[in-house]
């Protein structure tokens, strides 16, 4: 393995230069007399510009190689994606076999299932939970006690900071068979409630618990927006008679439409992942048919059953050219709708 | 706008309400975990809601502390964050601030490569094959060096940097100051709110860690503090009795108490540094950032 990050390494040196060599050579203007020599010139000039930041680069060396180690290394694993894994070989000896690994993996019903339910699920999670923190941020808004916003701003962020095992860890507890919330249930009705086991709760759940979880955290991002507007506009509006329900929708959605569009791309580009922590912690056994996702399908099939790593290689590579394609996707129809979408 | 009295509307009343609901449903979860946490098997069972315990007790918390369980997370996590938070700063800082700086050959190429790891990466299994290869599995090592630049809070920095006025490490280069001398004596000292901020980040990060360490840690002796919760509450919850990271617990009865003394004690940490990051980013240190 040591070799073949070196290799990469390598690699991507290469890639440099050429880059570079590229953006010389377009550089140079071809009126010029004798190409060569300004060629030189530049190159020159070139080296000596290296030469006189050489510190510069020592800067950014630590923070380099670990890229080049810890996140280019993985992404050249991605080749797995067409060969058959042998752990005696690695992964740069194992033999190459096309796309076999793909047309295997859509043989798999699980598998174009948990693809179903991923986007069942985010783009549910896009409706219901979406919409959540510009409310708020808009209720926010409107809110004229400082002390009051200070407080309850600070409650709601704070779950955004803790993880997901102990958020899980206290909807677990409290939603148990033998839990308080059953207890009360119990007490009122009779019978008690299966919420952890339950297949028709656990997607609803899924929303609840991420609203509660995060919502304070992206209504800050949204009021963040607001208070980038100006001031005069509001006054312009009192001033014309407007009530404070029609500034909100003439004034501060417009404004804060922007923010909006960069959070949808940037939630678009999320379609197949999002969830995982919440999921894995959240789910058990009983609710399998329904929570088995596409990031749960490549853990089981990776971690569970015998290793097949060249399997979820192909479909980890699959996911993330298809989470890019959405993003630009996003992007796309967000300039096409007159936006700025997210790549200049 | 603001000098003018107004008269207290319907709107007014609407937000308060509906903000003030979504605090006590965030309030009332953490206040019943705190307070079942100090109260006995016998109590809970007899009346599960409760505003406060008639007979506060500490026993929950011997009892998981004894149990020594929670001490071996506590001790992984705290290891974990001393080694890896130091590295973390070190890697995000210099890196932020060396592509921070302007006209030296190549800074354009680094800076889109490392914009590529965030749309695109290899995922978890390469990583894994990366880590057994340098045999680095079931050691901290592996969780502590896969968490090395966080590429969003690089860039945020980077941001920061690049906003501080040329003069500034132009004057001290005249001095004979060298780019890390400049860094740690001029950069960072005017660079303390961002700084405060990254850390507590990074801090928070490391301190929730679960997944890297389930996937490369086997070993029960160095579990961290994440996964010996998961192993209490959500693998003793659901029966299964084979817990993910692999550690027994059929030799004790997890009661609700301890569960919840557990939860306490694993969160309590993020509820202390949280007022301190609270503060820094409701300033809009981190938010314009993200704007931008």
């Amino acid at each position: 393995m040591r070799i073949s990050i070196a290799q990469d390494y390598r690699t991507v040196l290469i890639f440099m230069e050429v880059c570079l060599v590229k953006a010389k050579t377009n550089a140079v203007p071809h009126a010029l007399g004798s190409r060569s020599g300004a060629e030189k010139n530049r190159l020159m000039k070139w080296l000596i510009s290296i030469r006189k930041n050489w510190m510069v680069y020592t800067l950014i060396l630590p923070g380099f190689l670990w890229y080049i180690i810890f996140a280019y290394g993985p992404i050249g694993g991605l080749t797995l994606a067409f060969k058959t894994y042998k752990a005696s070989l690695g992964i740069w000896g194992s033999p190459w076999v096309g796309f076999e690994n793909y047309v295997y993996v859509f043989r798999d019903p699980a598998f174009v299932a948990s693809i179903v339910r991923t986007l069942q699920i985010n783009l549910g999670r896009m409706l219901v939970t979406f919409p959540v923190p510009i409310i708020l941020a808009l209720l926010f808004n409107e809110i004229r006690s400082r002390k009051f916003k200070r407080i309850t701003q600070t409650i709601l962020t704070f779950p955004n900071f803790l993880s997901w095992v102990i958020i899980s860890s206290v909807v677990i507890t409290l939603l148990a068979y033998d839990g308080p919330v059953n207890h009360l249930i119990k007490s009122m009705s009779g019978a008690g409630f299966n919420f952890l086991g339950n297949e028709k709760v656990f997607i609803p759940l899924l929303y609840l618990t991420e609203i509660w979880k995060s919502s304070g955290w992206f209504t800050i991002i949204y009021l963040a927006a607001i208070s980038g507007i100006d001031q005069d506009q509001y006054e312009a509006a009192e001033i014309d008679g407007a009530s404070r329900a029609q500034s909100i929708f003439r004034i501060t959605m417009p404004n804060i439409m922007p923010t909006i569009v960069i959070m949808l791309i940037l939630t678009m580009g999320n379609l197949m992942t999002a969830g995982f922590d919440q999921i894995f912690n959240m789910s058990n056994a009983a609710v399998r048919q329904v929570s088995e996702t596409l990031d749960m399908y490549i853990y089981r099939i990776t971690f569970q059953a015998p290793p097949e790593f060249s399997f979820s290689m192909a479909i980890a590579l699959l996911r993330s050219v298809v989470n890019m394609m959405l993003l630009l996707l996003a992007d796309r129809g967000a300039k096409l709708m007159g936006g700025d979408g997210l790549l200049g | 706008m603001a000098l003018k009295k107004r008269k207290i509307e319907w709107l007014d009343v609407v937000a308060i309400l509906i903000v003030s609901f979504f605090a006590v449903c965030i309030v009332l979860p953490f206040y019943h975990v705190l307070i079942v946490s100090f109260t006995t098997q016998k109590e809970y069972l007899d009346t599960p809601f409760m505003l406060f315990p008639i007979a506060p007790t500490l026993k929950n918390y011997s009892t998981l502390f004894a149990d020594g369980r929670i001490l071996v997370g506590y001790r992984t996590t705290l290891q974990i964050l001393l080694v890896g938070l130091p590295l973390n700063l070190l890697l995000t800082t210099s890196f932020a601030y060396g592509i921070s700086r302007k006209g030296f050959p190549g800074r354009s190429v680094i800076f889109y490569m490392v914009l590529i790891t965030m749309l695109f990466n290899g995922g978890i299994i390469p990583l894994y094959l990366l880590m057994k290869d340098m045999s680095l599995t079931n050691t901290l090592w592996s969780v502590i060096l896969v968490y090395g630049v966080n590429t969003f809070y690089m860039i945020i920095m980077r941001n920061y940097f690049s906003s501080l006025p040329e003069s500034l490490i132009e004057s001290a280069k005249l001095d004979g100051s060298g780019e890390w001398h400049t860094l740690f004596t001029i950069i960072l000292p005017i660079s303390m709110p961002i700084m405060a901020t990254i850390t507590l980040f990074y801090a928070v990060d490391r301190w929730n860690e679960w997944y890297y360490s389930m996937i490369f840690i086997r070993k029960s002796s160095i579990q961290p503090l994440q996964l010996i919760l998961r192993s209490i509450v959500i693998d003793s919850q659901v029966a299964t009795h084979i817990s993910t990271a692999g550690i027994n617990l059929g030799d004790i009865q997890f009661t609700f108490g301890l569960k919840m003394a557990a939860i306490i004690v694993t969160m309590t940490p993020v509820m202390c540094v949280f007022p301190f990051l609270q503060k820094h980013f409701v300033k809009g240190v981190l938010v314009g950032a993200i704007k931008s």
